[in-house]
């Protein structure tokens, strides 16, 4: 009898579980161990050899400058996208709890950067930024729109910056309304009667409340900007002059460009390890002052 | 307990899909097995109603249709043979795709890419030693030699393409107020004068685009080719730069062909704002005579070809790389056959290597193939007898160097390492805008070598 239960349980689980677990594997796990696999080696495509070569690909990683250049480039990226994204998105989600009108409309509107593939959003961003700006800073003479913001390393780096941010933003918003409607009312009704101005209920009351929704927010942003790659290829190209390479995108070019797939896929674990890392200890250093009402 | 029991069943499921999957892959090996026996048996018996199904990858994914129209015609005609095409996305993932298909044994029988991914595949291709001659006929004197790599002809050209300093003809009349003869442009300072003139009536003389394709293959590209006629001995200057032993700086050919480069710079539309590269941009400023020339190539047409208000009268010259007209290079354009169909010869059976044969030669020499590459797709062909003829102005001037002979053999680039031009290509892009001065730049170029053996 208990055999036999044991026997329906697992087929139960199997029922629901199996097509998602069989699909997780085949399109996670397998090829995260094969790749763990490949960085021993030095496979090739083109040579079919595939002979162990231990650790010499981990030591590439951080003896190839390119790598660790792009590395700190997607460093400062995720930094400038982590602060803005979620200054912005808090002070929207802010403005469009408290009563204004036409809010479903505003969130819409927010929201839908977000429905914009990395690829189309950088095309557009693209001719904004190397068409349409430059156009509207010749007939008025803004001297910051003169030149295409894609062409100068730093103001491309920016570019970048703005382009995601605005992707981000949309989606940040609907997290943080959603936490901003879960803070109870009656706690900051009694705190309003016992004198506590707007911005001390802001610090005080709504921000810790939030926390969750911060914890979400930060996290999304961290692994999202880290592993940004779509927006990297249509806007910048990795260009002017590869200064905008993001870790990624060096990742794919070593790869498969560069026919080193060993190497690429090496510093793809490395950069793996790196964002779990950071995402992890992010969650749980703000875990930490998670209060309840 | 009930992590144990999770642990469990993702390993069961792991087992069985990889039970599932070497069973899979041994079927398969035995399936090819068969085939490649029945493929004997067909071809000693000279059975020729045996269905043959062959694939064909095709990188150059903006004719993806024309070559699906083309097959679905040669169907037809051949009713025992199914071409199936696997296309590419357009700049996307292209050799990714060709690899994942190399490595997962699955690779198409014929592969239309770039003469450089082929060398770097040689061994998975078929030696077509054997179809050589009928070739060399069948192609403009020259396109044989041109192609072949590492002394094998493992790739047929299908088409061909020249590029160099194309002018807008009307552009330059309008500004120098006198008619112009191409021909008299034979040497650097004759560019500076024209240049001037252009200048000075305010058009912009010259357009170069920013990116590092152009400026990393095309342009630098030109200096190892230009180093000798023989392409041994491009190929023995390049060993010269990765052993640390050649001096760019003391190269005459580098030297002229960066000299030429200041002096486009200087008279670049585009001065202001040079890496914006924004192609079909700089297309159109050319073919409206916003700028006089342009360092390009004949492919351009398709972006030129289909706009509205543009000039009619487009041309080639050469970069002209020194003060002595004789110099090569100075009355010579870059001519290549970009890309070749190849034949796997991996897991292809002799039936389906014998079928995509038929299917080249029929896509080469009928008047139906002809008509497909030339007119439909506009590109041009390095052969004989052509039945069609190009809408492409272009190309026509490419032409006329081409029959003369007067062509640069750039083949040396197909021996480089894939991640080359966009190296180099970035450091041009920061001389192009004045961040690296010349010094820089063949040190940049030099480890580029250096770090590439």
């Amino acid at each position: 009898m208990r055999q036999n239960k044991k026997l329906k349980n697992i087929g139960i689980f199997l029922l629901f579980g199996g097509p998602t677990l069989i699909i997780f594997s085949a399109v996670i796990v397998i090829p995260f161990i094969f790749g763990l696999y490949l960085t021993f080696t030095n496979w090739s495509v083109a040579t079919g050899d595939s002979t162990f070569v231990g650790l010499s690909n981990y030591f590439e990683v951080f003896t190839d400058k390119d790598f660790l250049t792009s590395f700190w480039f997607t460093i400062k990226y995720v930094i400038a996208c982590l602060i803005f994204a979620n200054l912005i998105a808090f002070f929207i989600a802010l403005a469009l709890t408290s009563k204004i009108n036409g809010q479903g409309l505003l969130r819409t509107g927010f929201f839908t950067p977000n429905l914009i593939g990395g690829i189309v959003l950088g095309y557009l961003w693209q001719t904004l930024f190397s068409q349409v700006l430059p156009y509207l800073g010749d007939q008025y003479g803004w001297g910051i729109f003169e030149k295409s913001w894609l062409g100068d390393p730093d103001k491309a780096f920016w570019a970048l910056v703005v382009a995601s941010v605005w992707q981000l933003v949309g989606y940040l918003v609907i997290i943080y309304m959603a936490g901003f409607a879960s803070v109870p009312k009656e706690v900051i009704e009694a705190s309003s009667i016992d004198g506590a101005n707007y911005f001390q209920i802001l610090r005080k009351i709504i921000l810790p409340l939030t926390i969750p929704s911060i914890i979400i927010c930060f996290f999304l942003t961290i692994t999202r900007a880290f592993l940004a790659y779509d927006i990297n290829l249509s806007l910048t190209d990795g260009g002017p002059y590869n200064s905008t390479e993001m870790v990624s995108y060096h990742i794919v070019q070593k790869a498969f460009l560069s026919n080193d797939y060993g190497a690429g896929q090496a510093q793809a674990i490395v950069l793996f390890m790196a964002v779990a890392l950071i995402a992890i200890t992010q969650t749980y250093i703000l875990k930490k002052r998670e209060v309840e009402a | 307990m009930k992590l144990k029991r999770i642990v469990i069943l993702l390993s069961i499921v792991l087992l069985s899909m990889l039970v599932a999957c070497s069973s899979n892959s041994s079927t398969s090996e035995n399936d090819s097995n068969n085939n490649s026996n029945s493929g004997d048996n067909s071809n000693s018996n000279e059975e020729q109603s045996e269905d043959v199904k062959i694939t064909f990858f095709n990188t150059s994914a903006e004719v993806n249709e024309v070559f699906e129209n083309l097959f679905d015609k040669y169907h037809e005609l051949n009713s025992n043979v199914t071409v199936e095409l696997i296309p590419t996305p357009i700049g996307g993932a292209q050799i990714e795709k060709f690899q994942s298909l190399l490595a997962s044994g699955t690779p198409a029988t014929i592969a239309n890419l770039d003469a450089g991914a082929i060398l770097q595949y040689k061994d998975k291709f078929l030696d077509l030693e054997s179809d050589r001659e009928k070739y060399e006929q069948l192609t403009k004197p020259g396109t044989i030699d041109r192609v072949l790599l590492d002394g094998k002809f493992l790739g047929v050209p299908w088409t061909s393409q020249g590029y160099g300093l194309l002018y807008n003809k009307r552009a330059v009349e309008d500004a120098t107020g006198e008619s112009f003869d191409p021909a008299s442009i034979r040497k650097r300072d004759d560019l500076a004068t024209l240049f001037e003139k252009i200048d000075a009536a305010g058009t912009a003389p010259v357009v170069i685009h920013g990116a590092d394709w152009s400026l990393g293959s095309h342009y630098t590209g030109l200096g190892y080719a230009l180093q000798s006629q023989d392409v041994d001995e491009n190929l023995a200057f390049v060993e010269d730069l990765k052993n640390g032993e050649a001096d760019l700086s003391q190269n005459k050919q580098f030297n002229g062909l960066m000299d030429t480069f200041d002096l486009l710079k200087k008279y670049n539309l585009r001065k202001d704002d040079p890496l914006v590269s924004d192609y079909n941009l700089d297309s159109t400023a050319f073919a409206k005579g916003e700028a006089a020339f342009y360092f390009m190539g004949d492919w351009t047409w398709a972006v030129i070809g289909q706009l509205e208000g543009r000039d009619d009268e487009f041309g080639v010259i050469p970069v002209p790389i020194s003060n002595n007209p004789e110099d090569y290079g100075n009355s010579q354009i870059a001519f290549s056959e970009p890309k070749l169909f190849a034949i796997d010869d991996t897991e292809s059976t002799e039936a389906q290597q014998k079928a995509a044969k038929d299917l080249i030669e029929w896509m080469l020499t009928s008047e139906e193939g002809q008509m497909a590459i030339i007119t439909d797709m506009g590109l041009n062909m390095p052969y004989e007898n052509l039945l069609a003829e190009s809408p492409n102005i272009i190309s026509h001037s490419v032409d006329e160097y081409v029959n003369k002979g007067d062509v640069i053999n750039i083949s040396v680039m197909n021996y480089f390492q894939p991640d080359w031009w966009s190296k180099v290509g970035a450091s041009m892009q920061k001389y192009l805008s004045n961040n690296i001065e010349r010094e820089e730049l063949y040190n940049e170029f030099e480890d580029y070598w250096e770090s590439s053996k």
